[in-house]
């Protein structure tokens, strides 16, 4: 400094604010608002694929980096859902489902955490996704004579997710996500978005699969298309990521106490 | 004039990690009942001001605070925010992200309902409030349904409906169009004037706190240069200059006269005052006769953009041009002007194949547009949107200008090289590295304008460049297309700020609702002041100096500028010439 | 942006959110678990009215269906022709009823057939999920956006989190908009994305949302500074202007709901009212 000002300095405390688990509301309020906006992004336009999802599906996991668990769940869960009530014909067969689908993102996402403090929250998790699977695979093989191979290939995307978030792959990739190197964020965003959009994928599918009851058929047509669009999806979560995350940085915004970027 | 509402007692101010402070020692009184303006380049500091009266700075930004604001008796520091709230209402720059609920009466309810007012109340209010800032009957409204003029008056009646003692107003205005201006500073006097309520304003209006303020504050780098009447203030030219402020035209054309060796007992700041001293100057000096201008270059030889017949209508069938016809011929550098909502934007985007037209011809070099793809046409035209952050896509600010080089699939040393060249031109190579976002908005709006001139086009079309500009951005930029046109481009500029173009323009297209209402040599538009006014655009003081003097020496003065003005009036015989100039 | 686009005044409008809120819980609860097609034909076919009797427009429940369609058949005809052991579990059945059944020298399909079992599954799938679909827009496209808000603050949801869905409701057409000002800007730098093989579409078509995250960032800090200066703490102890009060009405439909609920799974549990087999293959 210069020179001195001449008043006395004075003790600057924090009283304002409004925070959800350390997260700034307002920062909850336009995530959220850009979820909704990417949910009316299909990206089945652009790929001519079968099936079809919202761009909004690539950035949950990137919504929970960047707010934490809680408020990463509620700005996905909240955007999806505005996505959802205004435009019903685009929340698919259930829409109930794909808000559950975005919450499930954004908290596992968050819980990612490389802070002491919640160092054991992935473990309720990590059973939650393994009842999932169990349930999901359990009513396929055991009451819609759906092979035991077939199933496995099929759920791939699924049980991968849950294999890297049970393995210490999970920390590994917030590590990566939090790095300075460039191809180790991207490879943090593409690795990180498969496992949690993963997890997610199954958390609606396990709904949708109760309702639908598919035969085996449908599973093995399904074996090639799925990892495909998860394949984009991550491609996405990785694009999007990386060039959010460097923008963020260079901004300098306060970044949310349970942020991993 | 009463008892200070607020204090500033030396107060220093340093946002976290920034060793320099933004603020440095202001003490300062806000007196009950005044409209206090606060005017300073961008980076003075003045929103930092702003924002400690209500406690937000230092309370939430945190950093390092010297000295003691007080308001209405309460020290900031000692109180949080939501109780500082109650006192000091407080009105933002962007129109849209400071209304937050989905109408009209939510908004005004807002604050109300935190602060725990009681329903009935709330519903007291609402329409007092609406009828100060004339809003009545929009109660239930979304705010994506008013103009921007409404939507800052709507914000102004929010922050009125808590009662504060003080109205801090941080450059309402600067991203409005003239008729939102007015309006807001129609409403922000009558409040001042008929309600009593106190008023600090930034603002870069110099022309309307001229008229407006009872005194002036200058900030620059975070120090109170100094402070008093607009009187004393505006008519300091040459320290408005040194900070890189815009006086009033004509407050500038009379300090120039007074400089040619002119008596002028005081410099006039206000049009009103400046056309009584020009009455009462006549007795003191000679007129030159009217400068005699050349005719404006025709330019002849097929037209590079040619718009015949156009009409367009949204898909939901609201007509947004109609029989628009023009034609814009290489090199010209041609001006658009009219209101929101005239259909400026929307005619240029038809030359970029944005929108096709729902009847008629545009056609560029002969060629249809509709036949072109958007692609094609970006490499022949350049089209730099108004907000630069939508058209920032990359992590550093090389690739952002290679970006469309890569697009257009150039062999890599022609993108290396044309990269160099656009960052140089721009002055941008230092920062070449840097995300474009780590600088500030000013220099964002640059890398976007080298990002479109690496593609070389031949046609630059610069939509609103000065809006949320001071001064010397604003004539940064437009110097820039300067540059461009003495090159041989053509260049095609929207603005709304007037006063900035003359030493730039050629051409100027005047829109209204959707239609061209004139066209011609800048000379003529600006001196169609009827026709203008008519679509709520004023033309500079200047222009107005101008016809007044042709009033009176019943000949025509066709003039622009303060300097065009002030050369009319020479020393009578007898005074001296100063500096061998007249 | 509104939620509110029924324009008629119905009971559905005039009723409170939370009723609504109610009834959407126990129809989707409902649906979801039947699986008699007769049934979740009779369900859809109610809200179907009920829509159109509360003035959702015709049109509005036709893109719904239309865009369901091409998933509809293929329920009808994977269900139909592969969907054995569920529905003969389901049915008691060993022998499942044979529709038709293609010739056993045909290539691939021949010997397969469908059966009215599997086909009648299908159809069960499809009106559960239209009824899954329909009733939102019966509870939603009828409730003011102030009700809901209100609604969702009495039902005890933290304030927190109804300021947050409110707002987002207000920044979203915001946000939609800068979408197609970004995606201009990118096309104006030359990209044609119409000539890009799928992967480097997806990676240019996802840079749209970097300008779009980074820069609603920067507005939430200004979003920041306007909420704290209208007071704004995130406290749930605050007044509305807007008022939400159950009235007679409210109150009946929540106890018309309640015992609908507990009806469905009495007739569900005790008489298999809803399953599969119901009526049709008892």
């Amino acid at each position: 400094m210069s020179q001195r000002p001449t008043g006395e300095e004075r003790e600057v405390r924090f009283l304002s604010g409004a925070t959800i688990d350390g997260a700034p509301i307002a920062y909850i309020v336009v995530l959220a608002a850009v979820v909704a906006a990417l949910s009316f992004i299909p990206f089945s336009a652009i790929l001519a694929l079968g099936g079809s999802f919202p761009m909004s599906q690539g950035v949950y996991p990137l919504v929970g980096w960047i707010l934490g668990p809680i408020a990463g769940a509620i700005a996905s869960g909240i955007g999806r859902l505005i996505g959802v009530f205004l435009a019903p014909h685009t929340a698919g067969p259930v829409p109930a489902a794909s808000v559950w689908g975005a919450v499930i993102a954004g908290f596992a996402a968050g819980s990612m955490t490389l802070r002491e403090k919640r160092r054991r929250w992935w473990i309720p998790l990590s059973v939650l996704f393994i009842i999932e699977f169990l349930l999901f695979i359990g009513r396929a093989i055991f009451l819609n004579g759906v092979g035991v191979a077939v199933a496995l290939l099929n759920s791939f995307v699924d049980w991968s997710g849950i294999v890297l978030y049970v393995l210490p792959t999970r920390t590994l990739f917030a590590r990566w996500i939090n790095s300075k190197n460039i191809g180790l964020i991207a490879a943090g965003l593409f690795l990180g978005t498969w496992m949690i959009a993963g997890i997610s994928h199954l958390s609606v599918t396990v709904i949708l699969y109760f309702m639908f009851n598919w035969p085996e058929e449908v599973w093995i047509t399904l074996i090639p298309v799925i990892p495909m669009e998860h394949l984009f999806r991550c491609l996405t979560g990785a694009v999007i990521g990386s060039g959010v995350i460097a923008g963020l940085r260079a901004i300098g915004l306060v970044k949310p106490t349970e942020a991993i970027y | 004039m009463g008892t200070p509402i607020a204090v500033f007692d030396r107060l220093s101010y340093m946002y976290p990690r920034s060793p320099e402070p933004v603020l440095r020692d202001i003490s300062l009184e806000i007196r009950e009942g005044e409209f206090l303006g606060l005017i300073g380049p961008t980076g003075a500091g003045k929103t930092t001001l702003c924002l400690t009266l209500n406690g937000i700075v230092p309370q939430f930004y945190g950093g390092r605070f010297f000295g003691r604001v007080t308001v209405a008796g309460l020290d900031t520091l000692a109180h949080p925010v939501s109780r500082l709230a109650r006192h000091v209402g407080a009105v933002f720059q962007d129109p849209e992200t400071q209304l937050i609920t989905t109408s009209v009466e939510n908004e005004i309810a807002f604050a109300l309902e935190n602060l725990c007012v009681p329903r009935e109340e709330i519903l007291k209010r609402i329409p007092r409030v609406l009828a100060a800032v004339r809003l009545e009957g929009t109660e239930q409204k979304h705010p994506h349904e008013l103009s921007g003029g409404q939507k800052q008056r709507l914000a102004i009646a929010a922050a009125l409906a808590m009662q504060p003692d003080l109205l801090v107003l941080d450059e309402p205005t600067s991203q409005l169009d003239p008729i939102g201006e007015q309006e807001v500073f129609a409403v922000v006097r009558e409040l001042n004037e008929e309600l009593g309520v106190t008023i600090l304003m930034a603002s870069h209006a110099a022309e309307q706190m001229a008229e407006y303020a009872d005194r002036i504050a200058l900030l620059s780098h975070g120090e109170l240069i100094t402070i008093g009447t607009p009187d004393e203030i505006y008519s300091q030219v040459e320290l408005l200059h040194e900070h890189n402020l815009r006086p009033p035209q004509v407050a500038t054309t009379f300090y120039m006269v007074k400089k040619a060796g002119i008596p002028v007992p005081n410099v006039p700041v206000r049009l009103e005052q400046a056309l009584r001293a020009l009455d009462s100057l006549r007795g003191e000096c000679r007129i030159a006769p009217p400068q005699v201008f050349p005719e404006p270059l025709t330019r002849s030889g097929d037209p590079l953009l040619s718009v015949r017949n156009l009409r367009y209508a949204y898909p939901d069938g609201t007509e947004a041009l109609r029989g628009v016809s023009l034609d814009i011929r290489a090199g010209e550098y041609v001006l658009i002007i009219g209101q929101n909502g005239a259909g400026k934007t929307t005619l240029v985007k038809h030359f970029l194949s944005l929108l096709k037209p729902t009847e008629g011809l545009v056609t560029v070099d002969g060629a249809d547009t509709r036949e072109l793809t958007v692609s094609e046409l970006a490499r022949r035209i350049g089209y730099v949107a108004q907000n630069p952050d939508t058209q920032i896509f990359n992590a550093t600010v090389g690739d952002e200008v290679a970006f469309a080089l890569v697009n257009l699939g150039y062999p890599r040393e022609e993108v290396e090289a044309r990269t160099a060249g656009s960052l140089d031109g721009l002055g941008l190579l230092e920062v070449r590295d840097a995300h474009p976002f780590s600088l500030p908005k000013g220099d964002r709006a640059r890398v976007v304008i080298a990002a479109i001139l690496a593609m070389d086009p031949e046609i630059i079309i610069f939509d609103e460049p000065t809006t949320g500009q001071d001064y010397r951005g604003a004539k940064y930029i437009l110097d820039i297309s300067k540059q461009l046109h003495r090159m041989g481009k053509t260049v095609i500029v929207i603005t709304h700020h007037l006063y900035l173009m003359p030493e730039y323009a050629e051409r100027v297209i005047v829109m209204g609702k959707g239609m061209i209402l004139l066209d011609g040599p800048i000379r003529e538009v600006y001196h169609q002041a009827e026709l203008l006014r008519s679509t709520f655009l004023s033309p500079p003081q200047a222009v107005l100096l101008a016809q007044r003097l042709a009033r009176r020496e019943g000949r025509d003065f066709k003039l622009l500028t303060p300097r065009e003005v002030a050369d009319c009036f020479l020393p009578s015989k007898n005074d001296e010439i100063p500096n061998g100039r007249a | 942006m509104r939620f509110q686009t029924v324009e008629r005044d119905s009971l559905f409008t005039r009723l409170d959110f939370r009723p609504k809120l109610l009834m959407i819980a126990v129809i989707s609860t409902v649906a979801f678990v039947w699986e008699s097609p007769i049934a979740l034909a009779a369900l859809a076919l109610v809200l179907v009215i009920a829509c159109l009797l509360a003035g959702v427009k015709a049109a509005y429940i036709k893109t719904v269906v239309r865009v369901m369609i091409p998933f509809y058949i293929l329920l009808l005809i994977t269900h139909g022709f592969w969907n054995t052991d569920q529905v003969k579990a389901l049915t008691g059945k060993e022998v499942l009823t044979p529709l038709f059944t293609f010739p056993a020298n045909w290539w691939l399909i021949g010997g397969g057939g469908m059966s009215v079992e599997g086909l009648l599954y299908g159809w069960a799938v499809i009106f559960k999920t239209l009824a899954l679909m329909l009733v939102i827009p019966l509870g939603i496209f009828t409730t003011e956006v102030d009700n809901m808000i209100v609604g969702l603050v009495r039902a005890k949801v933290p304030y927190k989190l109804v300021f947050i869905f409110s707002s987002t409701l207000r920044f979203f057409p915001l946000l939609f908009e800068e979408i197609q000002t970004i995606i201009e800007a990118q096309r104006l730098r030359g990209l044609a994305v119409e000539k890009m093989g799928p992967v480097k579409r997806v990676r240019v078509y996802s840079k749209v949302a970097i300008p779009l995250i980074l820069g609603a960032m920067v507005k939430s800090q200004q979003l920041e500074v306007v909420l704290q200066s209208k007071a704004f703490t995130g406290s749930s102890e605050r007044t509305y202007l807007h008022e939400s009060v159950l009235r007679r009405a409210d109150w009946a439909v929540i106890a018309l709901f309640v015992l609908l609920f507990v009806l469905a799974a009495v007739l569900y549990f005790r008489l298999g009212v809803g399953k599969f087999a119901w009526l049709i293959f008892d």
